[in-house]
């Protein structure tokens, strides 16, 4: 499908389309910019039909189960007074004082994105950032995205049909290069969701003066100093383990422990097993749900057997759940589903460890008594994290937030120097 | 080595205790290959606390270490070199991984007596041509999967005419056409021989109702058949719409309830199970299939829904004997079943990881809706 002109069209008509994009995005580029008001005002209007109830046969015809749950954690994204603040936070003054001549914030112009697939309505977000940036989006979708983003852009351009012009979005495989390449083309700019290989993919297809912005696969990790007796923040860590399954970049996979003794690594498992598991439990009451966490546990297990001999690794079974306490220190992808990976790593080797994986860090959920915390914070943003939050609230989001270290509006528009 | 030939050759296939002798020697026999051939089998099996003296009654097979469809995607298994392989085959993988699994001579000269004798059971084996409506993948050398492989060989059920393809490969990629299908069978109608369609179940329901919006049904022999095969994935979600999908081929193609018959295995466990005329899957004599409860994996008695273990000497090339597989099942005593065979038979409820999955009733299909396929 393809979402075009505010409608849905069969895959049939891409290659007209194809041919005819560009005179409809030059036409578009010729007419009224488009105004971060009229998006904001776009958004408000779709909120209250959100909270008025009035989409939620959509979001059980199209959204994943969950949906629900997710949308009221993101609704107060869409309030018009946080979005005016995100634009003011991350765009800042437009045109400050200067001893000559004066600058303007513009659109890039025209945005490709490349969106990804492993949570709901990011397809969604990334367009509307493109768009209170007043940049033209093209979205290329994820593999199985159902028709969700199809239908929240039909919403949007219902609600605003000043917005139609400004959303397209193709349901094109990854592997359709040409069709991406003449899409790149188009674009003043790509901005490329997902790992290496999308990003490494998408650095081929765009062209030399296309502005690449990508927001590439991250780690997240826990960093526990001094845990004993903080059981509420431990279980807000447990909790926070099984629920995003170690899907999200935010996500934690290693759990560091700030000692050099193996001996404290396996009390520390030994008591933080019970509570992951009572989690565990918790999240994964239904039976589909429990099957898949056995099934992803057992998986760990034989794993760890098959792929692991020999490396004196100590691995701590639960029902649903498991821990891995390794000997390295390498923070890597953790088995996922409820199986997190135990290291030690004492203060002291926090920069030279966590430096090998820069590039790649971004949040860590950080544990420990308020007088250490100065320190530990200073260490951590210099090994190169962008986001550091309490343990358990490694994957909210908070108003204002940057983006892997990025202010990501500020990509999507250029300065224009007036020199007049 | 002769154990597998011994059950696989034998002349009942749904006799269930009369086969569990032959059933456990040749079990004992491929376990002990896989020890033997396979190093991470033997790595699992030390792991798991297992070895062969524990396999003294058929009831000691949930002891057999059982491997997940998900070990076998991220691992290449095999218990021989590639060259002494009949063939490589993977699974149509949905999200992008998918099982390799290896075929060995012995394996496919188990599988032939089985499979004509279940076709042969069910009315599968004609001698009569028949025009094949294939709505799957046409075979292409870039394509491994079981069910291309298993589509196509179901074309040689009945003598073949010829076929027409619903996914054709283009320039690298399969398009779907099933308007052409639907075109090739109302040439099918007018042939003086029946017609046959071999479909994946999502495609059918897609395809039939494409045909009614754009008003066309055809009248095929009434020695027509339709053969379901592919994903389980397909399957349960077609549990939902299983009548309406009956009512629709009896509307558009005036093909009965009677001629549906449906296939499922994996490439992890090619076993030919077939439907009954009451569409139960009752499992033969060459598998044997635990259901485990889903936070212990402990075997579950009989009527009690879990995860679907099945366990099948069939393969040399892969160690495949017991597949954890991703679905939640039920599995009720073949009495309960008024086609009159004793066997037990397997309905699956749904895929792991859905959180809907409340309960084991069969009310519970209701919510597989929201699955995939239909």
């Amino acid at each position: 499908m393809i979402f075009a002109e505010g409608a849905l069209r069969p895959d049939s008509q891409l290659p007209a389309l194809l041919d005819s994009l560009e005179d409809k995005l030059t036409d578009t580029l010729a007419g009224p910019p488009l105004e971060a008001e009229t998006v904001i005002s776009a958004l408000a209007r779709l909120g209250e039909r959100l909270d008025r109830g009035e989409l939620d046969g959509l979001i059980a015809q199209y959204a994943p189960a969950g949906a629900r749950e997710w949308l009221d954690e993101v609704r107060w994204m869409l309030r018009p007074e946080l979005l005016r603040q995100k634009l003011a936070i991350e765009l800042g003054d437009a045109s400050p004082a200067r001893p000559f001549g004066r600058a303007e914030r513009c659109p890039l112009g025209v945005l490709l994105h490349v969106a990804p697939g492993n949570m709901e309505g990011l397809p969604a977000f990334t367009a509307l950032e493109g768009l209170l940036t007043g940049n033209i989006n093209l979205l290329k979708l994820p593999r199985g995205d159902r028709g969700l983003t199809f239908a929240v852009l039909s919403l949007l351009v219902e609600t605003e049909p000043a917005l139609t012009p400004f959303l397209y979005a193709f349901d094109v495989p990854s592997g359709d290069r040409d069709t991406l390449k003449k899409l790149a083309a188009l674009a003043d700019g790509v901005v490329t969701w997902g790992g290496d290989g999308a990003v490494s993919a998408m650095r081929e297809l765009a062209g030399p003066g296309c502005k690449l912005i990508e927001w590439g696969h991250r780690l997240g990790f826990a960093y526990l100093s001094g845990w004993e007796g903080r059981t509420g923040e431990l279980e807000a860590l447990a909790e926070h383990i099984v629920t995003t399954n170690g899907l999200l970049c935010s996500s934690c996979q290693v759990i560091y422990l700030d000692t050099e003794d193996f001996g404290e690594g396996k009390r520390f498992c030994n008591g933080f097993l019970p509570i992951l598991e009572r989690a565990s439990a918790v999240r994964n009451a239904a039976p589909g749900a429990a099957a898949q966490a056995t099934l992803y546990a057992y998986e760990t297990f034989l794993e760890h057997i098959a792929d692991r001999d020999g490396l004196d690794e100590v691995m701590f079974r639960g029902t649903g759940c498991s821990l891995t306490l390794r000997r390295d220190r390498a923070l890597e992808l953790s088995p996922l589903y409820g199986n997190a990976l135990v290291k030690c790593l004492p203060r002291s080797q926090i920069i030279p460890v966590l430096r090998r994986a820069r590039g790649r860090l971004q949040t860590v959920g950080l544990l420990c008594p308020p007088e250490r915390r100065e320190e530990l914070v200073r260490l951590l943003s210099r090994a190169g994290v962008t986001r550091i939050t309490p343990a358990g609230q490694m994957s909210a989001s908070f108003p204002g937030e940057g983006h892997d270290g990025e202010y990501p509006l500020r990509r999507y528009c250029r300065v224009v120097d007036l020199a007049l | 080595m002769l154990a597998r030939q011994r059950l696989f050759w034998l002349s009942k296939p749904y006799d269930l205790p009369g086969s569990d002798a032959r059933f456990l020697r040749a079990v004992r026999d491929n376990c002990a290959y896989h020890l033997d051939h396979c190093p991470e089998y033997r790595a699992l099996a030390r792991g798991l606390g297992f070895d062969l003296s524990q396999l003294e009654t058929i009831g000691d097979l949930k002891r057999l270490p059982m491997l997940p469809t998900l070990f076998f995607k991220r691992h290449a298994l095999s218990s021989m070199p590639k060259w002494r392989m009949a063939m490589y085959v993977t699974s149509s993988g949905t999200s992008g991984s998918f099982s390799q699994v290896g075929f060995d001579w012995g394996c496919i000269l188990a599988e032939v007596p089985m499979i004509l004798k279940l076709g042969f059971l069910h009315g599968l084996v004609s001698p009569v041509p028949a025009n094949y409506a294939v709505l799957g993948y046409r075979p292409n050398k870039n394509n491994r999967t079981g069910v291309t492989r298993t589509m196509y060989g179901l074309t040689w059920f009945a003598p073949p005419l010829r076929r027409a393809y619903a996914l054709h490969y283009r320039d690298g990629a399969y398009v779907p056409d099933l308007d052409g299908t639907a075109k090739a069978l109302e040439r099918f109608a007018r042939s003086p021989f029946p017609t046959r369609i071999i479909a994946f179940p999502s495609y059918l329901w897609f395809g039939l109702r494409r045909m009614e919006e754009l008003g066309l049904s055809v009248k095929l022999r009434p020695d027509s058949k339709i053969i379901l095969a592919g994903g389980w994935k397909q399957h349960y979600a077609q549990e939902v719409e299983k009548p309406r999908l009956y009512a629709l081929a009896e509307r558009v193609l005036g093909i009965g309830e009677e001629n549906i018959h449906e296939l499922f295995g994996a490439v992890e466990h090619p076993i030919f199970y077939n439907t009954c005329k009451c569409h139960h899957f009752h499992v033969p004599a060459y598998a044997r299939v635990l259901i485990r409860d889903v936070n212990t994996l402990e075997p579950l008695p009989m009527g009690q829904a879990g995860l679907v273990n099945l366990i099948s000497p069939l393969m040399n090339a892969t160690p495949t004997l017991s597949v954890a597989t991703d679905d939640l099942g039920v599995l009720e005593p073949g009495e309960k079943c008024p086609c009159g065979c004793k066997a037990p038979y397997l309905t699956i409820l749904g895929r792991v990881g859905l959180r809907d999955i409340t309960t084991c009733a069969a009310g519970a299909a209701e919510l597989l809706g929201e699955g995939e396929g239909l």
